[in-house]
């Protein structure tokens, strides 16, 4: 992120539950609660009054919702609707196939917030979800089996490298 | 007169009437600003209430709803109309729940620290900051990232956001993509407008803007605008009022033509009758126009309706016309007579003014010098153009016998007094309260539309347009201290549910007093650079990101305290200007109620504060102010009465022929208070209004019936006279009384209530003439 000088790991669990809800739980470095249900956002941290805004104000949000719910349900046509996608895949010597996901939202003004999504796995088993906001940052989700494997210190290239490349 | 005299008289008349026409047109500049209509006021309180009526926050608020498409499609009209009207010079407030930060001006954005509360409880020291830059890196790591990613080098301890909690309304409904909703699926927005709210004219211009500006955003068909408010209201009654007054005065004045051209059967005496009028009607507003820079609407309105009284002045003349005699005799010999009603009705009207109410004087002068003119205008000029040749309407049979039926009719003695005790009966036994005081219910609302008004200012929070605390101080900064000292009292009555919210001006700028004790706590540079070195820590956060911050808090420490008038310039502080208000060598301010449960807990709150405070209960004020005009009505009108009473009896010069007219006029008018009372009407000012006309009139039936001629044939034509005019004034008013509006049905009900009473009192309690004469 450009307002910090490194990046921001935390970790958790990312449910879906059904519908348009999301809820994402972090446990590290602090405990946190986010649910996204009905077009709003709720926050709720240890010690805190929990706070909402809408999900209209958080479009890179929406767009998590759109491409997970979607991805989740296998929905192909709301994620047309919302996204153009690229696919790519190669294949590995290993094993599997290795692919790429890119979503670019359609609506310009969420655009403005989020430049695209790639979704990188392997096999019917997606490892990685990295969104590209405008500004320059980048989120990196590591999934699945790469949960576990966050680097102490990470850098933009070793988690490139951890979701497009080995075992 | 020969040919060529009465073309050249009929010719410099209209010119007469055409040249004051034009100076009508040129100098006549209507107001409609109902504070005209209402008498000076004399306690404090009502000096507020005027003002609030022209200017309070609460009466300059429209409530809108747009609703009938998908929450998306509303929630982005509902932001294009907020934009479209915060760049409107006609509205000073435009809210819909989206924040938009651009409301607080970008010069004004250091003043944060101390417009904010924060540090009257924290200092902005290493633990302080330290906690905060936690926050923020957990913020960033959290959905609510990229809200806040942009404020966080210049605002980390988000100072923004509880300034703009702190001022979004206290109860406000339901944040739906991004916009207030209701629970009906409506996007609702606050609007205030710099009108006036009573002041129908410009409200109707506020709120064409608003339709204008709704219809032209893309993706308008198929959504629906709903407004309401006060200035919503008067903009319907008035139109209401307007259109249907107008539709029923169109299909009387068809009426009354064809009702005159049965009477005297030529359409040339009908078109020179209604020269009077026309004159009565042009004077009068030229009288007004040459003496007040501005004729109130509503002057215009009833003086038209008062004049009604000098249509009869033709319609006498017309009707006591005989055969082969010139119309300047039958004249002379009815002037006597004529001149006793012109100046009677003169002398009632009289009363108008003496009220000492603007538009009341404005009325008299409109009447008094219309009548006048048509009176006279009646004896010198009519005259001489009317036609020589003339049916003598004596010979009518259906007249010879409907004299003949009205002279056989019993007149016992005890008639009168068996009367005037069933009015008196009447009066006692009338149930409700003799008068109306609020001067709204004559004017109400379709119940669909104050049904709607009172969900939305539920639903926004909207304050109520009932209850205002008052704060009064020697000075601007004074009232931001008192408005200061108030709030934690006022928190307590909101947690104890006695009102729902309440906002004080101090809500939004704090006194220079507090903001100076906000500018100490704040650190100087190099303490907070230090600081924030300290609490970063061990935190990812970039380098000098926070100089912004540094330098924002450097302005506030250094610069003048924020004053009213500096921050009434930006887009947020109309608000504080409308709450904020200087009056005669002091300062008031205005804090606003919401949901008002227990007055009582906020009259002891103001009365605790030693009269700096004080609660204006408006509907209160408003309807003591009525008591105090129609008090003041009824004194001129007593006087009037006095008046009228020497007046007659000097012109009749017989106390006993005075107690012939005046006695049935009187009884008359008791009679018709007491059958509405009866039937449950509260009287209001119009009510009394339409009793001075409808006396007005009844005073010509029983001065000509009381006219004692001996002459079989004259009283013939009285007769006709009378009935032609009873019969135009039943036709136009008992129109008027069938409105659905209770204002003119007030007006009409009472007239032909009081017009039919009149005429028979007046027959049956004349002095018996004619052939059986019983005197």
């Amino acid at each position: 992120m450009k307002v910090l000088d490194q990046p921001l790991v935390v970790s958790g669990e990312l449910g879906w539950l059904g519908g348009d809800k999301l809820e994402r739980r972090v446990d590290h470095p602090s405990k946190e609660t986010s649910t996204i249900a009905d077009g709003e956002v709720t926050q709720q941290r240890d010690g805190r009054k929990p706070r909402s805004f809408s999900l209209k104000r958080a479009p890179q949000l929406q767009v998590l919702l759109d491409s997970f719910v979607a991805l989740l349900g296998g929905d192909a046509s709301r994620l047309n609707q919302a996204f153009s996608i690229t696919f790519d895949s190669t294949r590995h010597d290993g094993g599997a196939d290795a692919w790429t996901l890119t979503l670019t939202p359609r609506d310009t003004r969420v655009a403005k917030t989020v430049a695209s999504i790639q979704i990188d796995g392997r096999g019917n088993e997606p490892r990685c979800m990295r969104m590209q906001e405008a500004d320059g940052d980048l989120a990196v989700d590591l999934l699945g089996v790469l949960a576990t494997r966050m680097p102490v210190a990470p850098t933009r290239e070793t988690l490139l490298a951890l979701c497009k490349g080995g075992s | 007169m020969p040919r060529s005299g009465r073309a050249l008289l009929l010719t410099l008349w209209l010119l007469a009437l055409a040249g004051l026409g034009v100076l009508v047109m040129q100098r006549l500049k209507v107001s409609t600003d109902l504070r005209d209509f209402m008498p000076a006021p004399t306690t404090p309180d009502q000096r507020l209430l005027m003002e609030q009526v022209g200017e309070g926050p609460g009466s300059r608020l429209l409530l809108l709803a747009v609703s009938g498409k998908p929450d998306a499609e509303l929630s982005s009209l509902s932001q294009g109309l907020a934009t479209a009207l915060r760049k409107d010079a006609r509205f000073s407030q435009v809210l819909n729940g989206g924040f938009d930060i651009a409301a607080l001006d970008e010069r004004l954005l250091p003043y944060r620290y101390l417009l904010s509360p924060t540090l009257d409880s924290e200092a902005m020291d290493k633990d302080f900051l330290a906690d905060q830059f936690q926050q923020r890196l957990d913020d960033l790591s959290s959905p609510a990232a990229s809200l806040l990613k942009g404020l966080l080098p210049r605002d980390p301890t988000l100072e923004v956001l509880k300034l703009a909690e702190r001022w979004t309304p206290a109860k406000s409904p339901e944040l739906r993509e991004g916009v207030w909703f209701s629970a009906q699926s409506e996007a609702l927005l606050l609007v205030q407008t710099h009108a006036a709210g009573f002041d129908p004219d410009a409200q109707s211009e506020a709120v064409a803007g608003i339709e204008k500006a709704f219809h032209a955003l893309p993706g308008n068909p198929g959504a629906t605008l709903a407004i309401s408010g006060p200035g919503y209201f008067s903009v319907v009654i008035s139109k209401q009022t307007r259109g249907q007054a107008e539709r029923i005065g169109n299909v009387s004045t068809v009426g009354f033509i064809l009702l005159l051209l049965l009477a005297y059967r030529s359409v040339g005496s009908l078109l020179l009758s209604a020269l009077p009028i026309a004159s009565a009607a042009l004077a009068g507003i030229a009288a007004l126009v040459l003496l007040f820079p501005q004729v109130h609407g509503i002057t215009l309105a009833f003086g038209f309706t008062l004049l009604g009284v000098a249509q009869e002045y033709p319609i006498r003349v017309l009707s006591h016309r005989r055969a082969g005699e010139d119309a300047i005799a039958s004249v002379r010999g009815l002037w006597p007579l004529l001149l006793t009603a012109i100046a009677s009705a003169c002398i009632a009207y009289l009363a108008f003014y003496a009220s000492g109410v603007n538009g009341l004087k404005q009325l008299a002068v409109f009447t008094i010098t219309g009548l006048l003119v048509a009176g006279f205008s009646t004896r010198y000029l009519l005259p001489h153009l009317l036609p020589m040749r003339v049916r003598d309407v004596a010979d009518m049979p259906w007249l010879q016998r409907a004299r003949r039926f009205v002279d056989r009719l019993p007149r016992p003695r005890w008639m009168p007094l068996l009367v005037a005790l069933a009015t008196v009966l009447m009066l006692a036994m009338a149930p409700g309260s003799f008068w109306q005081n609020d001067l709204a219910a004559l004017t109400p609302l379709p119940q669909d539309l104050l049904q709607r008004d009172a969900r939305l200012r539920e639903a926004l929070g909207a304050p109520d347009v009932r209850y205002l605390l008052i704060l009064q101080a020697a000075d601007a900064q004074g009232v931001l201290k008192l408005s200061e000292q108030l709030e934690p009292k006022v928190d307590a009555l909101v947690a104890r549910h006695a009102v729902d919210a309440v906002e004080l001006p101090s809500r939004y700028l704090p006194s220079e007093t507090l903001q100076r004790v906000r500018q100490q706590k704040l650190p100087g540079r190099t303490a907070l650079q230090e600081a924030i070195e300290q609490a970063t820590q061990g935190m990812p956060f970039r380098k000098d990101l926070f100089a912004p911050f540094v330098d924002d808090v450097e302005t506030a420490r250094s610069s003048p305290p924020l004053k009213p008038e500096v921050f009434a310039q930006s887009a947020l502080g109309q608000r504080l200007s409308a709450m904020l208000v200087p009056r005669e060598g002091h300062w008031l301010g205005l804090g606003t109620l919401s949901g008002v449960h227990d007055a009582a807990a906020l009259e002891a709150l103001a009365s605790e504060s030693g009269g700096a405070v004080r609660l204006l209960d408006l509907k209160q004020a408003s309807e003591s102010l009525v008591v105090d005009y129609r008090t003041r009505i009824l004194h001129a009108l007593l006087g009037a009465t006095g008046l009228l009473v020497l007046t007659i009896t000097f012109a009749l010069r017989s106390l006993r022929r005075a107690w012939h007219v005046l006695a049935p006029m009187t009884l008359a008018t008791f009679l018709v208070l007491a059958v509405e009372r009866m039937a449950g009407v509260e009287i209001s000012l119009f009510h009394l209004v339409a009793l001075i006309l409808a006396a007005g009139l009844g005073l010509h039936y029983a001065l000509f019936f009381e006219r004692d001629t001996g002459d079989v044939a004259e009283q013939r034509r009285t007769l006709h006279a009378t009935l032609v005019c009873v019969l135009s004034a039943l036709l136009v008013f008992g129109m008027l009384a069938w409105s659905t509006i209770p204002v003119l049905r007030a007006i009409g009900l009472t007239v032909s209530l009081g017009v039919a009473f009149h005429f028979c009192l007046s027959i049956l309690m004349a002095p018996h003439v004619g052939h059986d004469d019983a005197r």
